[in-house]
């Protein structure tokens, strides 16, 4: 019997439909791409077969896998004319100044085989100390974004042209103004005026942030004009209002390092510092006492404190705990009368008369404050507001733009930008096309400061030298040597600067002048003459001062412009090493905010907490109909009632090119594009809301409306944790008064600094019973053999005082250069992949304890819980981390490939070329330091735009002594071997011990505060073995017992006890 | 002559001048003894072998400078002025001698300015007494002195042609061998043809080779236990072989003879390579070092001009009127010009060591104080830098004494460790070590180390931290 069974093969078998009817008659279906492929006759006329390609594939990988064997070879091209004083392989250095408009530092610049690629302080000639922005701005010099040659009307141009063009505009009807940043060089200042005579051009000076009003002030004190010298070193008592002199404020990285003279506990005469700010600023985190205070209270506390100083009783209007503050604060001021010293930071003439009139009171004068006229921060605003108004009229026929920025950091920057439109001529010398620059008619970009002979002059009869240490890059020519063209007295750089102090100078005795080589060895020279005499007060009328002071009323919200430690005036926005460096307060990276209260923020609903998946709200900012929508962060210390948000940042509004860090990445490196396709600037550009006071911008105001959004935003910040918890072994802190009480006590006794002792189960002190009483020091315990290092050969180690720590950041960035540690951008920050081998933590006091927990019921678990939460006004510790190089290091036991081990000289060492990443030494350090190198930094498209290796220029800076450590290894602080090793070795040549201090890490000669200090322990005479042995020294969680060679001093804060 | 009794008039009327004014007695009495006569020749040599011998020769010959054969009877200034041109060349120009301001004309143009000499006229004098009396230079004596003349320098091998032949001789085999087997089974065929047999089952090859390893089944086994063998141990070797470089021998684009310039003509390792004792690198030198002899040598003896025309085209010099090319190229005057542009010398580096190894060249010359020899061999007597393999290093052990015997290949991480652990260390050399051995003798453990470290009674490098991770890899 036939098999009648039908099997289909489809539903449209089944259905026999019209589709399948079609298709059934066609054993080769048509209309289908793979048969036209196939049909192509092309095809098969092609010489090269299947067959072919396969071959030819096979020959290729096997041939690919051959050459792969074979080494490259390596070429080595030796100089034609080797310079004589460079050495391959052998770093020289060169003592010059950094002077940017307001930071002014006296460096060394390290140079390898030509390159700068490290800048330090020069401390043994220079006074001051770099910053984190000195440290950084080396990256500057190797921007690829730099201005390669002269512009004109946008596009390349040759200084002949430029020159011509330049001539032609100054034959014009019309103001000529030449604008700078405040010149400190006389040579700059020559021949800016040789222009100015010759062309009838007017000289106007503008600072990025002004500090006008303190000037003025000091002109109706003493009658001339100059910055106030502060001497903050013989200040027993320093009241700050609203001064950030640690971080920001005028001449700070001077400030910073004088400061600290006068706070070694060990003097038994620590200096005292009240701070009374809106937003927690690095000042206000290292003061003794901190008040918040509402931006429109600035001028009521300093009316205060001179009415408690001159005993007028006038009390500005102030009541409550902000009175008694200002009460307690005017008592120390008292107590330290001529030893005293009052610095305001806001830019308004009134509050600064008052400050000098309390200074005045308190007979500072000539001792803590000296008027003789430093020449710093000497911008005119009223000139430049007249400037503007005239710009905008068409009076301008031609603009000099040299070191400013107007369009971006002016307040009244879109007025400038519209009337810069109207000026026929205008040109900039700034390196980099800027917001200004990319307006003007003409650049003519200057050079580098490390390619520039530099003369500066910032008071008294001293004269900074800078050399440049570099030839310059690119086309580009000393703003002084274009002047002087323009002016038609061609003559170079360098002569200029030679004519400048010795007009007789020819170039015959170019090299055979011994002062003067001497003077650029120091880095400087005096003068000779004496120094100008501290002006006599004049006397102030300040009674319509205070009676204005009084009456600024403040809104609901008010807003406080502040600068933060790494971006100040924004200078270096493009730099990924100051981006990369979180600031010292909130930790950010990479960003700009909205720093709130606790309470505000609660009460408008935001987000609070900030985590790698816990993104910020963004708020919406409104000030004079004008909005901005920036992320909330939750600041501790931050005014109730009000907000802050840091200048410096939104630089590139119109895309220009300022670097490729300048602009904000997404997640896979490219460069986030705003609506009109251009690169979208990180955070927003407050300059324009700095309210104008008198003619001079004041950087706050006084109201401000914040509105939610439904927006959110990521913020990467490299610690989210506020508190230790109650965690007592890792910051110890005491009172200056316990201190004093206990000093003379030995290490371990004294109780703000005990020995820490672990409860073990026998007898210990023989009373019979074992119970806790029964404990051992944690020394008693061990897992490991010891270490041959104690007494043998060196041991390496460091003391890090935190005391003296400011926070300020300049280690971590010194570390960075130094090291090569890879910028990695906020993407990988927020995921908590940061590499940097050192980091500050920080650490706010909470109001809650286990202590307080008990008295009002909360359970142990709650009251952890409760302790995450700092104070709203908390007491900060900066804490510096890196490796501590345990001797009993938990890291090293773990290393399955042995990859980590320890040196006879007391280092942890880690050997990249061993490590196959494992990870577990990171998982068991307590300290949390190693960092895991998850990405090829150098090459994956990621971190195109941020990577300094990833930019062939850029990478120039990368220190050549140390390795450039590849993909998938464990990378930590290696208290930079490199130098203890040449360290060792310049002693094994002299064939003499090692002199205590000449070897240095990064970090510790990077520090302003000398906070840290390294050297061998094994050294009785050294520096390190004295801190060591000082009873506030202390290891970090000393319970675990891993006997790190990195030592913490007891954190001293000058107040009577803990409570106040 | 006239000049020499010209100064000997000048002497005797300063000899009496000397007498009554006794007070300019620095200047006088260079006048009062001439700088020509009484000087120690001796020291004199040492000195000039010291301060001049890299640029003057005693003979009439031009070095990198004139020669000063008969100079006593050429100098036509007075001593001090002789003294000073030494000391500080310029300085004697600025007097405006004359005989001095001729010279500069005549050979500052050609040869640049003398650098200015540390010496005190006593010095000059007995300078001068060797250079007038200079012992018999000994011309000949290149022949046998033990280096290898050129010509028996090795040929450099470009490429190792044996697995060529290996490869063809392999080749041919298989071809033969698989004829043979043609031929073979022809016959066989034939011969069963003849028998009235079936023929042969056309098999390819492989069925074959197949069907006759299965009837040499012992004979097979064996051959491929000892072909694996055979490829564990080259394996292995290969394998080890992997970052040894040793007898690496690149081209260089300058064919730069060793033997010529250290062993014939005995310029110092560190001349070229002076940054051995000052830094990691011990450097190639720059050009600039190479002119400060073939400013005058403008000839090699194997490769003529063409070689040292590198140099030239390099730094832009023209040996024919012996002046540097400034920028614009036009001939300058003073000495190498910074903006010529031209093409450096890209030589092929010789000892690579990977990016992660930190190695120090003074560390070892200056303060281990190792002989250059101790890990590059006997390169004097080579042509172009090589890496020598430790096996020739270990048979100049009689040649150089001090070496360090030892049997890692060359540039490996063994190589460097093997030495650490035998290379001794000298306490008592530097106070440095000094400072080192007290801190051990003042503490209990480190006496217990110090003990320890003294069993064998030497210290090693290695025991001062010299296996240590981050002595080299940071």
């Amino acid at each position: 019997m036939a098999n009648n069974k039908r099997y289909w093969t489809g539903l449209d078998d089944l259905h026999q439909t019209e589709a399948f009817q079609n298709l059934q008659g066609q054993e080769f279906p048509q209309h289908q791409a793979m048969d036209e492929a196939l049909g192509d006759e092309s095809l098969t006329s092609a010489t090269t077969g299947r067959r072919d390609f396969l071959k030819f594939m096979g020959f290729s990988l096997a041939a690919a896998t051959l050459a792969a064997c074979e080494t490259p070879v390596v070429k080595s091209i030796p100089y034609t004319n080797k310079p004589e004083e460079v050495t391959p392989g052998v770093a020289n250095y060169y003592a010059s100044t950094y002077y940017n408009g307001q930071d002014y530092v006296n460096v060394m610049v390290k140079t390898r085989e030509g390159r700068p690629i490290f800048i330090k302080s020069n401390t043994s000639t220079g006074v001051g100390h770099a910053n984190v922005r000195v440290n950084a701005s080396v990256m500057g010099l190797y921007d690829s974004a730099r201005l390669q040659g002269p512009h004109l009307e946008g596009s390349g141009s040759s200084w002949d042209k430029v020159d011509a063009k330049l001539a032609q505009a100054m034959a014009q009807d019309g103001r000529k103004v030449v604008l700078t940043n405040t010149v400190l060089s006389p040579s700059l200042q020559r021949s800016i005026d040789t222009f100015c005579q010759v062309h009838g051009a007017e000289h106007l000076q503008l600072d990025a942030v002004s500090h006008s009003a303190i000037r003025e002030a000091a002109e109706e004190h003493v009658g001339s004009k100059g910055f106030p010298a502060f001497d903050f070193a013989s200040a027993s008592t320093v009241v700050t209002v609203g001064a950030d002199f640690l971080g920001t404020w005028a001449d700070a990285a001077y400030y910073a390092s004088e400061w600290i003279k006068g706070r070694q506990p060990e003097s038994r005469d620590m200096s005292k510092l009240h701070a009374f700010e809106t937003v927690m600023s690095m000042t206000g985190s290292n003061a003794d006492t901190r008040t918040m205070v509402r931006p429109s209270d600035h001028g009521k506390v300093l009316v205060a404190l001179h009415g408690a100083i001159a005993g007028t009783g006038e009390t500005g209007g102030l009541e409550g705990p902000l009175l008694v503050a200002v009460q307690n604060a005017a008592k120390d001021l008292k107590a330290a009368g001529p030893r005293g010293l009052v610095v305001a930071g806001v830019n308004d003439l009134d509050a600064q008369r008052v400050a000098a009139a309390i200074n005045t009171a308190l007979g500072a004068d000539g001792t803590t404050v000296k008027y003789n006229g430093e020449g710093l921060l000497a911008g005119d605003d009223k000139a430049f507001a007249q400037l503007v108004a005239d710009m905008n009229k068409g009076d301008v026929a031609a603009l000099i733009l040299h070191g400013t920025n107007p369009a971006y950091h002016a307040a009244q920057k879109d007025a400038f930008r519209t009337g810069l439109a109207k000026v026929p001529f205008s040109l900039s010398t700034a390196g980099l096309a800027d917001e200004s620059a990319a307006r003007c008619t003409a650049m003519a970009p200057d050079h580098h400061w490390l390619e520039s002979w530099m003369d500066l002059r910032i008071g008294g009869t001293r004269i900074d030298l800078g050399q440049p240490t570099i030839q310059p890059l690119f086309d580009t020519r000393a703003a002084g040597e274009s002047f002087m063209a323009w002016a038609g007295q061609a003559v170079s750089g360098y002569d200029l600067v030679r004519l400048t102090h010795n007009p007789r100078y020819t170039s015959a005795g170019m090299y055979n002048d011994s002062e003067w080589n001497s003077a650029l060895h120091d880095g400087f020279y005096m003068t000779g003459g004496d120094m100008p005499d501290s002006a006599v007060a004049l006397g102030l009328d300040i009674a319509p001062s205070i009676a204005r002071l009084k009456s600024i009323k403040g809104g609901g919200m008010e807003l406080a412009l502040y600068q933060k430690q790494t971006m100040g005036s924004g200078d270096q926005a493009g730099n990924p090493m100051l981006q990369e460096t979180p600031d010292p307060i909130s930790k950010v990276t990479w960003d700009n905010y909205v720093t709130m209260a606790r309470t505000d923020m609660e009460s408008m609903g935001l987000n609070t907490y900030i985590a790698q998946r816990d993104k910020a709200s963004v708020v919406k900012v409104t000030v004079d109909g004008e909005p901005i929508e920036l992320p909330a962060f939750m600041q501790p210390g931050q005014t109730p009632g009000t907000i802050g948000i840091a200048l410096g940042y939104g630089r590139g509004d119109g895309g220009e090119n300022i670097g490729k860090a300048a602009y904000a990445t997404d997640e896979d490196g490219g460069h986030l594009q705003t609506g009109e396709g251009k690169p979208m600037p990180i955070g927003a550009n407050v300059f324009g809301w700095a309210t104008m006071q008198d003619g001079t911008p004041r950087y706050d105001v006084h109201d401000v409306t914040v509105e939610v959004t439904d927006k959110e935003y990521p913020l990467a910040a490299t610690q989210i944790q506020n508190t230790v918890m109650d965690r007592g072994s890792v910051v110890k802190e005491t009172d200056y008064t316990s201190y004093l009480s206990e000093a003379d006590k030995a290490k371990g006794r004294a109780s703000w600094n005990k020995n820490h002792t672990l409860a073990v189960h026998e007898d210990v002190n023989g009373d019979g019973i074992i119970d806790a009483q029964d404990s051992k020091k944690t020394s008693a315990f061990d897992l490991w053999k010891s270490h041959p290092v104690e007494g043998i050969g060196h041991r390496w180690g460091m003391t890090i005082d935190l005391t003296t720590c400011t926070g300020c950041s300049a280690c971590v960035t010194a570390c960075h250069i130094e090291n090569n540690v890879p910028v990695v951008g906020k993407d990988e920050v927020r995921r908590h992949r940061d590499m940097h081998w050192m980091r500050i933590d920080r650490y706010y006091a909470s109001d809650w304890s286990q202590e307080r927990g008990a008295e009002e019921g909360v359970g142990v678990i709650a009251s952890y819980t409760k302790m995450e939460d700092p104070s709203a006004n908390p007491q900060t510790v900066h804490m510096p981390m890196m490796c501590q190089h345990c001797n009993h290091a938990p890291c090293e036991t773990v290393c399955p490939v042995a990859a980590t081990t320890h040196s006879n000289e007391g280092l942890n060492q880690m050997t990249y070329n061993r490590c196959i990443g494992t990870r577990y030494c990171a998982n068991n350090c307590p300290y949390k330091v190693r960092r895991f190198n998850w990405f090829n930094y150098q090459g994956y498209a990621k971190f195109q735009n941020i990577n300094p290796s990833q930019d062939s220029l850029t990478r120039l800076v990368l220190n050549p002594d140390v390795t450039v450590r590849a993909r998938g290894v464990i990378e930590k602080c290696s208290m930079c071997v490199q130098r203890i090793q040449e360290g060792k070795l310049n002693a094994k040549k002299a064939g003499a011990p090692i002199v205590d201090g000449t070897v240095a890490t990064a970090c510790a000669e990077a520090c302003p505060t000398h906070a840290i200090t390294f050297g061998d322990l094994n050294d009785d005479q050294s520096k390190v073995r004295t801190n060591a042995n000082n009873n506030r020294s202390y290891h970090a969680l000393e319970e675990v017992g891993v006997q790190p060679n990195i030592f913490y001093m007891t954190k001293v804060r000058n107040t009577e006890s803990n409570e106040s | 002559m006239r000049n020499k009794n010209f100064q000997r008039l000048g002497r005797l009327l300063g000899t009496t001048r000397i007498l009554t004014i006794a007070s300019l007695m620095v200047v006088q009495s260079l006048s009062a003894q001439s700088i020509w006569e009484d000087g120690d020749v001796d020291n004199g040599q040492a000195l000039f072998n010291a301060n001049c011998a890299s640029c003057h020769l005693v003979t009439a010959d031009v070095l990198a400078a004139p020669g000063l054969a008969g100079i006593a009877d050429r100098w036509g200034s007075s001593d001090e002025l002789l003294v000073q041109w030494i000391q500080n060349p310029q300085g004697a120009a600025a007097t405006g001698d004359g005989y001095i301001r001729s010279l500069v004309e005549r050979y500052v143009g050609t040869y640049g300015w003398m650098s200015a000499q540390a010496v005190s006229a006593d010095d000059v004098r007995d300078i001068m007494a060797y250079v007038q009396n200079p012992p018999d230079v000994d011309v000949a004596s290149t022949s046998d002195n033990g280096c290898i003349n050129i010509d028996e320098l090795p040929e450099e091998k470009t490429e190792d042609s044996s697995t060529l032949w290996f490869v063809i001789l392999l080749v041919m085999f298989l071809l033969i061998a698989m004829s043979a087997s043609g031929v073979n089974r022809g016959l066989t065929n034939a011969i069963r043809e003849r028998e009235g047999e079936s023929q042969l089952e056309d098999l390819g090859y492989l069925a074959r080779l197949r069907g006759w390893a299965w009837n040499n089944m012992v004979f097979v086994s064996v051959l491929g236990l000892f072909l694996v063998a055979f490829g564990v141990v080259k394996g292995y070797q290969g394998l080890m072989g992997v970052g040894v470089y040793e007898g690496y021998l690149p081209e260089q684009p300058v064919k730069f003879i060793h033997s010529v310039h250290v062993c014939e003509n005995e310029v110092d390792c560190k001349y070229c390579h002076h940054s051995a004792y000052e830094s990691k690198h011990a450097g190639i030198p720059s050009t600039n070092v190479c002119m400060n002899c073939h400013k005058a040598v403008k000839k090699g003896s194997r490769y003529g001009e063409v070689e040292i025309g590198k140099i030239y085209a390099a730094i832009g010099f023209d040996p024919e009127t012996g002046t540097y090319f400034d920028g614009e190229g036009n001939n300058g005057h003073y000495g190498p010009q910074d903006s010529f542009n031209g093409e450096p010398i890209k030589w092929n580096k010789v000892h690579n060591l990977p990016d992660h190894v930190y190695f120090s060249h003074q560390q070892h010359v200056v303060v281990g104080g190792l002989q250059c020899q101790n890990c590059h061999g006997d390169v004097e007597t080579w042509s172009a830098g090589r890496i020598a393999s430790v096996d020739h290093i270990n048979t100049l052990v009689d040649k150089y004494p001090g070496l360090i015997e030892l049997s890692k290949p060359t540039l490996t991480m063994g190589w460097c460790i093997e030495c650490h652990n035998k290379a001794s260390i000298d306490l008592a050399s530097s106070a440095y070590y000094e400072e080192m051995h007290d801190r051990m003798k003042d503490d209990v453990r480190g006496n217990e180390e110090l003990r320890r470290i003294l069993e064998d009674e030497k210290i090693t490098v290695k025991e001062m931290g010299g296996w240590e991770c981050s002595k080299c890899h940071y």
